[in-house]
């Protein structure tokens, strides 16, 4: 089991793997990444199999919407709070 | 350029490949199915220990230690779920892909087009049916990590996209497909199914490479280099986001294989299957890269 500084690190790591034109220093915890367009919509499979990874249990897709998991913090939020996962 | 110019452009250019689109209409009109008729044959249970339902070599775990320590039988329940798997994808992918052609029929300045996406629509229809039919005959329909995105682009961009997916997508399964068909060691329904998708598919694909080509052309004349690396990065990600769904933690899980998540990553990183995926993604790699919609391999997906 990942502690969530561990967690927050491994997906800080694939956002900036994935988003283009992101700086290191520009992302903070907050970072809106989907509204600011760093990531979209075709990140997001491979996004969910990351976050399933993480906590260890599937996520039911049809009630997720991008505020879930819109910035760093809110996707450690949901690997790490189960009861904030739909 | 306004939208009625590019329309314009649009119709204009489509009329180069009306010899295409005719050929491909006869084609289709020649050769169409009634799927009730096969079906009918179908036996009524499979036994997944003892028959083939997926190549073995085409299997997510191939080239894997996992594979290596799994008896026959259990490597056989594996490619039986696989081959869910693969049926699921193309069930979500078509109804994806049969929004977007129905959302286009009829479009003013894809009126030439018009006939031959008629036949798209449904022979796309009728391979979900075959699909649907095996998966919920015999095994199950897994789900789509897939969530409809909320970007806004230009028509012509989003046309692009749109017929990009579709081709990426279609080539990728067509590969898997021709092997399958082919595959003397398969149960005679998933080569059926194998076979019959291959033989609509690759009239698909000549439409699809012609009108994307012309797709390209419009749009290059309007894309600002931004917008173009735009496009690069998303097509190359969409190679990644096909190719993960292939390997799914639920399938892994339903033959009570420990870890699914953490298999599925071994196995996306194995050597073998990285090879596997550059190979059956070459052909269609080459001619984006021929047409320029693509500068270079799309390398996050190997």
């Amino acid at each position: 089991m990942r502690t969530e500084a561990e967690t927050r690190a491994v997906l800080r790591d694939w956002v900036l793997k994935k988003a283009s034109g992101l700086d290191p220093e520009q992302l903070a915890d907050s970072t809106a990444l989907f509204e600011q367009r760093y990531l979209r919509s075709v990140h997001l499979p491979e996004l969910l199999l990351l976050l399933e990874r993480l906590r260890g249990a599937p996520i039911e897709v049809e009630h997720l919407n991008l505020d879930n998991f819109g910035s760093l913090d809110a996707m450690v939020r949901f690997v790490c709070v189960p009861e904030s996962a739909p | 350029m306004t939208k009625a110019a590019a329309g314009s452009a649009l119709s204009t250019a489509l009329a180069s490949i009306d010899d295409t689109v005719a050929r491909l209409s006869h084609l289709s009109r020649r050769s169409y199915q009634n799927p009730y008729t096969a079906l009918s044959e179908w036996p009524e249970t499979v036994r997944p220990d003892e028959e083939w339902f997926s190549s073995p070599e085409y299997v997510s775990l191939y080239g894997t230690r996992m594979w290596d320590e799994l008896d026959e039988p259990a490597r056989r329940r594996l490619a039986f779920q696989e081959a869910a798997n693969f049926y699921s994808l193309n069930i979500h992918g078509e109804k994806s892909l049969m929004r977007g052609l129905a959302a286009r029929l009829y479009r003013p300045d894809l009126l030439g087009v018009a006939d031959y996406l008629h036949h798209f629509l449904d022979e796309e229809n009728k391979h979900s049916i075959y699909f649907g039919q095996f998966c919920r005959k015999y095994a199950r329909i897994y789900r789509s990590r897939q969530i409809a995105g909320t970007e806004t682009r230009p028509q012509h961009v989003e046309d692009l996209l749109f017929f990009a997916k579709t081709l990426i997508f279609e080539e990728i399964v067509d590969y898997y497909n021709r092997v399958q068909a082919r595959d003397g060691r398969l149960h005679p329904v998933a080569r059926f199914i194998n076979h019959n998708h291959h033989y609509e598919e690759a009239r698909h694909l000549v439409f699809g490479r012609r009108l994307l080509a012309v797709l390209w052309e419009v749009c290059t004349a309007e894309l600002t280099a931004e917008q173009v690396d735009d496009v690069r990065d998303y097509l190359s990600q969409f190679f990644v986001m096909t190719w993960r769904e292939f390997y799914n933690p639920d399938v892994y899980a339903e033959v009570n294989l420990p870890e699914p998540w953490e298999l599925a990553e071994t196995a996306w990183t194995t050597p073998y299957q990285r090879d596997l995926r550059r190979r059956v993604s070459a052909g269609c790699v080459k001619f984006l890269i021929s047409t320029g919609i693509l500068s270079e391999e799309p390398h996050d997906a190997y």
